[in-house]
């Protein structure tokens, strides 16, 4: 017996060791069952919930967005896509689309597809490849996506009739063969969101659009050309600098010098840079109607202290003009969801547009929500951005992302 | 469709290893465990995969895999052990 209890002593480590090494299996074991249970859970309510559906098209898409490129996970996993193009008549002249669609079958959940309709705004933006990636990454996560433009927004000028254009391109998109007629949103870039805003007042569209929205779109055009005008924007009560760039001058001056007399029209035309913008000699000036004069004024900005003056000399043409460019005069029209968006530190439409778009749709009582981002400049990804902002700002846009794709998913 | 279906039978067999590692195996499976469970979620996985393609789309179709595999194999362990108890 005294020689045995060395031997037993020498064995309790042993089996002390062993029995915790049988607690930490059994830890390990239930830590796996517990992982496994909610992987189960988790993929279940992703893939039978619709928010579930949006959520995983959405975390798929944010990459693309935030990136401006087809991220490696929507290639491997995404539908293959197929690109056509086609034209369609309207007020406006022909309509040209590229549409970006699925090519596998329309899947027998939900049942039918998403339709968005993307305007990118002024310019020939078709070949653009930040456009071409945002459509190729919502066709391969199941959208059918249709781009329209037309030769007047090609040719850098706003005209009343380019809305009827994309309610057309929004009718073609509603009546597609597996598309959801009642699931299709207009996405507006730029100049483009104000017409798809104004295409969603349109009573041939309004009560069976899913949803608009405008990202660095304006509301008012007057109140564009004021600030224009100004050089500064009215942010909190006080005046802040704003130095537009050369594209929104253009745009305006193009379509403002319609209303203009033919010898106007034709100064302002000679005297657009792409670089610098609007520039007259004093002896061009001189040679323009008061009228012309104004319009010039308000474009180059060289008369802050003058913009009321100015603004009220343009023609009564030039304002009916302005106003029938503007979302804001047709905002109680909208039924559908509106979504707005606007980088803080846009210099093509300022910011202070979409807050009073959203202000107006909050006296209305309308539903939207209004997000404004800091990692954009006007609608392109900005380059070298922090950790912190682009978390927060992609979180916003990624709720954007799963209550826009929500409806179809 | 080939990448994807590879990717699925990936995640079944790493579903599978969850699952040893869960010990869910019956004992009497012995060393053959640990190729039964990987290749039993790799197969379901693709099945649930393929499924998931069909139902939803191919975005969908991975966490169907996932949702699928993991019962297939755990019930199917479990089955198992309840049949060496009986």
């Amino acid at each position: 017996m005294q020689q045995a209890h060395p031997t037993t002593t020498q064995q309790i480590p042993a089996l002390v060791a062993a029995r915790k090494r049988r607690g930490w299996r059994r830890l390990a074991a239930l830590v796996v069952r517990g992982a496994l249970a909610l992987a189960f859970i988790a993929c279940l309510l992703l893939t039978v919930t619709p928010t579930g559906r949006a959520g995983v098209r959405a975390a798929l898409l944010l990459p693309a967005l935030l990136t401006a490129t087809e991220p490696p996970p929507l290639l491997v996993a995404g539908d293959p896509i197929r690109h056509t193009q086609r034209s369609i008549a309207s007020q406006d002249g022909p309509v040209y689309l590229d549409i970006y669609a699925p090519t596998t079958p329309t899947p027998p959940i939900p049942g039918a597809r998403q339709g968005l309709l993307l305007i990118s705004g002024v310019g020939d933006n078709r070949g653009v490849p930040q456009l071409v990636n945002l459509a190729q990454s919502l066709a391969r996560s199941g959208v059918v996506v249709m781009t329209a433009t037309t030769d007047t927004l090609m040719g850098y000028t706003l005209v009343p009739e380019t809305v009827d254009a994309m309610v057309q391109a929004t009718l073609a998109l509603q009546h597609t063969p597996g598309v959801n007629s009642r699931d299709v949103g207009i996405v507006g870039l730029s100049a483009g969101g104000a017409l798809g805003a104004m295409a969603a007042a349109d009573p041939r569209i309004r009560d069976t659009l899913g949803f608009v929205l405008t990202f660095g779109g304006y509301f008012d055009a007057t109140n564009l050309l004021r600030d224009m005008g100004r050089r500064a924007l009215m942010v909190d009560g006080k005046l802040v600098p704003w130095q537009p760039d050369p594209v929104p001058i253009q745009s305006l001056a193009n379509t403002i010098a319609l209303t203009l007399p033919g010898p106007d029209q034709s100064l302002i035309y000679s005297g657009f840079n792409t670089a610098t913008g609007l520039a007259l000699s004093p002896a061009d000036q001189a040679r323009l109607s008061p009228a012309g004069q104004a319009a010039y004024h308000l474009l180059v900005g060289d008369e802050p202290d003058q913009v009321a003056a100015n603004l009220a000399a343009l023609p009564a043409s030039g304002h009916a003009l302005l106003a029938s460019l503007s979302p804001s005069s047709v905002v109680g029209q909208i039924h559908a969801p509106v979504y707005l968006l606007h980088d803080q530190s846009d210099i093509y439409v300022p910011f202070t547009e979409s807050r009073d778009f959203a202000a107006a749709l909050t006296r209305l009582g309308h539903q939207h929500e209004f997000v404004e981002f800091s990692i954009f400049q006007h609608v392109e990804v900005k380059s070298g951005l922090g950790i912190g902002q682009t978390l927060r700002d992609g979180w916003s846009l990624y709720q954007i992302l799963v209550a826009t794709l929500g409806a179809g998913a | 469709m080939l990448t994807l279906s590879l990717l699925w039978l990936g995640l079944g067999a790493v579903i599978g290893l969850a699952a040893l590692a869960a010990q869910l195996a019956p004992p009497r499976w012995g060393g053959w465990r640990w190729l039964a469970l990987p290749a039993l979620g790799a197969v379901a996985a693709l099945l649930g995969g393929w499924l998931g393609a069909l139902l939803f789309d191919r975005v969908q179709a991975s966490l169907v895999a996932v949702w699928v595999c993991i019962p297939a194999v755990v019930l199917t362990a479990l089955l198992a052990r309840k049949r060496q108890v009986a």
